[in-house]
Order: C-alpha cells, then sequence, then structure tokens
C-alpha cells in the first residue's frame, strides 16, 4: 500500500489546522466580544464555507491562486507556485475546516463570565492581556475542542483539495483523493484499507483528546 | 481600546505570515526529497488509464526517467491546465479540448499528435446476468439506469450520447441515464450495482467482472485522441519521447490490447 497520502493528509491537516487556529482563535474572540461595524457580514462570511458547495469555494479560491488568478499572478512574480502544489491543499482544508473553529471557540469566549474580564478592565489590563491571561485560559476547552474538530475536517476536505490542488499521486493526492481514485479503478481492497485508516485516525482523535481533556464533541 | 483590537489582529497576522513562510520552507526540503519534483507529469483522459499503467512502467524502465501520472476527465484536466497544473504533456480524449488550449497559447502546436482513436462499447455486470447484443437492448425494462460519462466535458460521454441519439434511441434512454464525472467512474457505477448497464469506453470495459459489446463506430464522431506538449514544460524532450513511445512499436501493443487503433490499422 503506498503510504504518501496518509502522510501528506497528516502534514497538510497539521499545517491548515495550525493557520486556522492562529487566525481564527482571535477572529473568535472579537466576534464573541466586540461589537463593530460589519460583524454580521463578517461572522456569516465565516461560517458560509460549512453550507456553501465545495465546488463554489474551490472554483474561486482557484480563480484567485491560479496562474490567472489575482494572487497568482502576484505570487508567480515572486517564483511562488500555489495551486496545484500541496500548499493549495494545506489553504483548502483551512479554509474548509475555519468555521468549525470559530463557532465552537466563539461560544466558548462567549460562556467565558463577562465580569472577569471587566474586572481585569478596572484595574487596568490591556485588551490582549485580557485575552491571554483571561478569556483563552478559561475558554481553552472550547479552543481545544474547535482545534480538534478543524483537524479532523482538514484531514478529510476533499471537493475543494481536488479543485484547488489537483489529484497528482506523489505530490497533491491528499488521503481522500487517493481513495476516490481507488474507487475509480475499481481497487476497492486499497480503498477500503484508506477508508479504515480515514476512520481510525478520526475516531482515535476525537476519543483520545475527548477523553484526557473531558470534552464532549 | 481600538488600538489593542488591531494590535491583537495584527499580532496574529504576524504570526500568520511566520506559519505560511514556515510552511513554505518545509515544503521546499519536502519537495527536494522526493524525486517526484523531476517527474514527467503526464495528465491523461481517464480511458487511457489501464492501458497507461502498463505503458508508463516500460518507459520508465526504457528510458529511466520518472513519470507521475494523473487521470480525470478531458474536460477537467484542460481546465487545471489553464489554471496552472504542473503538466508537462496532455494526453486529451478528444482534439477540441486540445484545439482550445492550442488557442491559449498553452501548447507547442508542433507536437499536436494523434496517438489513438477510441470506440464505445456497451458493458453490463457479468454477475447480474443481463447481456446487450445492441444499442436498443438497453431499452429492456429490466434496465433501468444507464450510466455514461458526462457529455458536457467527458469526450466519451459525448460519443454516447451521440450514439444514441444516432440510434433513435435518445428519448427512450435519457430518463435513465446517469453521469459520471469521467468514464471510470461510469463503469465503476456499473461494476457497484447502481446502474444496470454502461456505455463508456472499450479501453476501461475488458475486466474479468464485465460484458462488453463494441458500438458502431459510425454511430459518433470519431474519438480522435490527441496528445501534445504544454507550454510551460521544461522537458519537452522527454514530453516527446513519451508521446512517441505510446505511438511505438511497444506502445502499440498496448494499445491495442486495449482496443485502441489509429487510423488505417486493424486487428
Amino acid at each position: 500500500m503506498d503510504f504518501f497520502p496518509i502522510w501528506l493528509s497528516l502534514r497538510v491537516a497539521l499545517l491548515a489546522t495550525l493557520l486556522t487556529v492562529v487566525a481564527g482563535v482571535p477572529i473568535a474572540w472579537l466576534l464573541a466580544r466586540r461589537r463593530f461595524p460589519g460583524r454580521d457580514l463578517l461572522s456569516a462570511a465565516l461560517l458560509s464555507p460549512l453550507v456553501l458547495p465545495p465546488t463554489v469555494l474551490g472554483y474561486y479560491l482557484l480563480m484567485l491562486i491560479g496562474s490567472r488568478g489575482a494572487i497568482g499572478r502576484v505570487l508567480a512574480g515572486w517564483n511562488i507556485e500555489l495551486a496545484f502544489t500541496w500548499r493549495a491543499a494545506v489553504l483548502a482544508a483551512a479554509v474548509g475546516s475555519f468555521p468549525l473553529l470559530i463557532k465552537t471557540t466563539q461560544s466558548g469566549f462567549e460562556s467565558v463570565d463577562r465580569r472577569l474580564e471587566q474586572a481585569a478592565e478596572t484595574l487596568g489590563h490591556s485588551e490582549l492581556s485580557i485575552f491571554w491571561t483571561i478569556s483563552v485560559p478559561l475558554a481553552w476547552r472550547a479552543i481545544l475542542a474547535g482545534t480538534v474538530l478543524t483537524f479532523c475536517r482538514a484531514f478529510g476536505d476533499f471537493g475543494i483539495t481536488l479543485m484547488v490542488a489537483g489529484n497528482i499521486p506523489g505530490r497533491t493526492q491528499t488521503l481522500p483523493l487517493a481513495i476516490y481514485d481507488h474507487v475509480q479503478a475499481n481497487q476497492l481492497d486499497q480503498a477500503n484499507a484508506l477508508s479504515l485508516v480515514s476512520i481510525g485516525i478520526v475516531l482515535f482523535l476525537m476519543l483520545a483528546v475527548g477523553r484526557a481533556a473531558r470534552l464532549r464533541f | 481600546m481600538r488600538g489593542t483590537v488591531l494590535r491583537t489582529l495584527d499580532s496574529g497576522l504576524r504570526t500568520l505570515c511566520a506559519a505560511v513562510l514556515l510552511a513554505g520552507s518545509t515544503g521546499a526540503s519536502g519537495q527536494a526529497q522526493t524525486p517526484s519534483s523531476a517527474a514527467l507529469m503526464v495528465f491523461a483522459a481517464s480511458d487511457v488509464g489501464p492501458a497507461f499503467s502498463q505503458i508508463v512502467p516500460q518507459f520508465e524502465q526504457k528510458t529511466g526517467a520518472d513519470v507521475t501520472l494523473v487521470l480525470g476527465s478531458t474536460g477537467m484536466l484542460a481546465q487545471q491546465i489553464r489554471n496552472g497544473a504542473p503538466a508537462d504533456v496532455f494526453f486529451a480524449a478528444n482534439e477540441s479540448f486540445i484545439t482550445d488550449l492550442a488557442a491559449e497559447n498553452l501548447t507547442l502546436r508542433q507536437t499536436n499528435t494523434l496517438y489513438a482513436r477510441g470506440r464505445i462499447a456497451t458493458v453490463t455486470l457479468k454477475s447480474a446476468g443481463l447481456r446487450i447484443n445492441e444499442l436498443k437492448d438497453l431499452a429492456d425494462p429490466r434496465i433501468r439506469r444507464i450510466a455514461i460519462a458526462n457529455p458536457q466535458h467527458a469526450p466519451y460521454g459525448l460519443a454516447a450520447k451521440q450514439a444514441m441519439q444516432a440510434a433513435g434511441l435518445w428519448q427512450t434512454l435519457e430518463p435513465k441515464l446517469v453521469f459520471g464525472e469521467n468514464v471510470q467512474q461510469a463503469a465503476q457505477f456499473v461494476r457497484s450495482g447502481s446502474a444496470d448497464a454502461g456505455l463508456v469506453a472499450r479501453s476501461i470495459a475488458d475486466t474479468s467482472d464485465l460484458n462488453w459489446t463494441l458500438v458502431d463506430a459510425g454511430l459518433h464522431a470519431p474519438l480522435n485522441q490527441m496528445a501534445v506538449v504544454l507550454v510551460r514544460t521544461k522537458q519537452t524532450a522527454a514530453s516527446i519521447s513519451f508521446i512517441e513511445f505510446v505511438k511505438g512499436t511497444q506502445g502499440r501493443l498496448v494499445m491495442r490490447q486495449f482496443g485502441f487503433l489509429l487510423p488505417g490499422e486493424s486487428f
């Protein structure tokens, strides 16, 4: 059996999760704690990858980062290729899983007792300091749950990845894409093996982290 | 207060950029480890999949080259090439997609090569005990679903549609049709029992689990399968030699075995 798709998917999901958490946790906190113009629009836009067809996301992402897209052309000027590389798979997985992190983390921040943050504010703590020393430590379970869900979703992305990263064996063929190819080529044993690996990794992660941190998904 | 919020976002963005750079650098080292970065990227219509899975290793053995084979419907692969996919050479299932790419200056026109002419065949699952001898047998009420590749972007799907139209069966059969993204997926629908019959490429029909019957080639426009080297390649010579290999003695032997012929050839 070819193990490359498994390693690639693990690496892609890990990096996508990293990107999503770093960008998403502060945004989730803003959505939970601040009122600003365009907040509802931002909230809806960030949730949309969960409900939009992956083809729509993949198509527009490709129009942006493809060799003719606005971002793609800029990157080409710097000699960076994004579309149809494994980095595009990271981007695809991050886009698809972003809403899961935002929603889970946002509700975690919302359930933090507001008075604690207000008390810190009266004591002269900066917003950044409140975020790090009060909000994040009190909402860590929600952040962790969101992170695990993000990883699992990123690990399984199919539609967006297919469109922006292609399906290149040994380069961009992630686990879900490899399963698709095996089914098409009637190699059902390999398709089964990889599907079981995929189910196993996701279930193990949710159960293991869930038990260790007493999370409920 | 708003300033702090912005600072939070700013530091977030900085970390994000750092992470992206990190991802980029690990990627560079990751690619250096795999020999596939210098591999010849062959994008090919899925109907040649079974034949190419034999031809590619023969070519690699003969030339020492490293080939990565990417299969999909001709239309989808053309779209990826248009958007910058790293293909060196493209084996399409017909001419029109190559013509379109050529009009956009994405191909090396002088390398345009007819490498095979395809045929379509009806298939049924052996274990289902239904045998199709002619197209009109597909009207049999026991055949509830017929799988073809999507005629919008898969040449073999279009040929299947044309054959049904030419046989005057389109009205009858259209309600039974299910579309695969490409011809391999259409065949998979039949293998899994989801469709009772299929109209697919002859080249993928000859497997132990399927009964197949050739469809009269006069019923559809010729499936002139064209290959072309792409402008972006850095391996023009290797790309041309792969096309020549497919058309050469060794390649033809395999292609013939899967029912592909060139004009003027016969079994």
